[in-house]
């Protein structure tokens, strides 16, 4: 089973675990058996359109799943997977 | 409420005066007991904003990546994101708003001419429509 790291602020939905092992074959299986498990999750990672948020990145070992087959990404038992957001911002309006 | 320890105070207030007038950003890692927050370590990050950087900031997720892992290695907690508003007062922008994530408290820290002004701390919602304001101190505050 793979091992999905989950960051501080969501460990409240995840029954206080700061990680978790599921099984799956690819990422999106993984994640997908991640937010059965622990429901309030699913809200966190996903928009109502069932697509991850925008600022959700999602990390296979050290590589962002957006270069590697994003969802359908092969994963092994010894891989790890880290939920990182995409932050950035400014003072000023446009 | 968030308190912030005088190490990793000094460290962001040294952050935000040497990088102006452009935004500095870094990580916050601590400890929450319910809804106490304390910061105990402050992570310098890069601004990896393309073009100017005086009211623009960008993390690279790998360096948030590196913060998470930092905070486990030590057994603390991610708390949050700081970065610093040249000659502007410590609102959440619009910009803040529309490129933050839910899970973080974002203190913004306002930089007067080269010196520290003053600083809040922000709770953004996971629509990214609205922030709340969050009790924050410091060793001086
Ligand atoms: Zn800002």
């Amino acid at each position: 089973m793979a091992r999905i790291l989950i960051p501080t602020p969501l460990r409240q939905f995840a029954e206080k675990n700061d990680n978790v092992e599921v099984a799956g074959a690819t990422v999106g299986e993984v994640l997908t058996a991640l937010t059965t498990r622990f429901p309030d999750l699913k809200k966190n990672l996903y928009n109502d359109e069932g697509k991850l948020r925008s600022f959700v990145n999602v990390y296979l070992n050290d590589e962002d799943i957006r270069y590697t087959g994003k969802e359908a990404t092969a994963v092994t038992d010894a891989d790890t997977l880290s939920i990182v957001p995409s932050i950035a911002g400014g003072a000023h309006v446009g | 409420m968030m308190h912030i320890e005088r190490g990793p105070w000094r460290e962001m207030v040294n952050h935000a005066q040497a990088v102006y007038p452009n935004e500095c950003c870094g990580a916050m890692l601590g400890r929450i007991d319910g809804d106490n927050k304390t910061v105990s370590v402050a992570m310098v990050l890069d601004n990896v904003s393309q073009g100017s950087q005086a009211a623009r900031y960008e993390l690279r997720p790998e360096d948030l990546l590196k913060a998470d892992r930092e905070a486990r290695a030590r057994g603390l907690d991610m708390i949050g994101i700081y970065h610093s508003h040249p000659d502007c007062d410590a609102y959440f922008s619009e910009t803040d708003l529309k490129n933050s994530c839910p899970w973080y408290s974002f203190v913004v820290m306002s930089v007067q001419k080269g010196t520290f002004n003053h600083a809040n701390s922000w709770l953004p919602n996971a629509e990214q429509t609205h922030a709340e304001k969050e009790e924050l101190t410091w060793p001086e505050s």
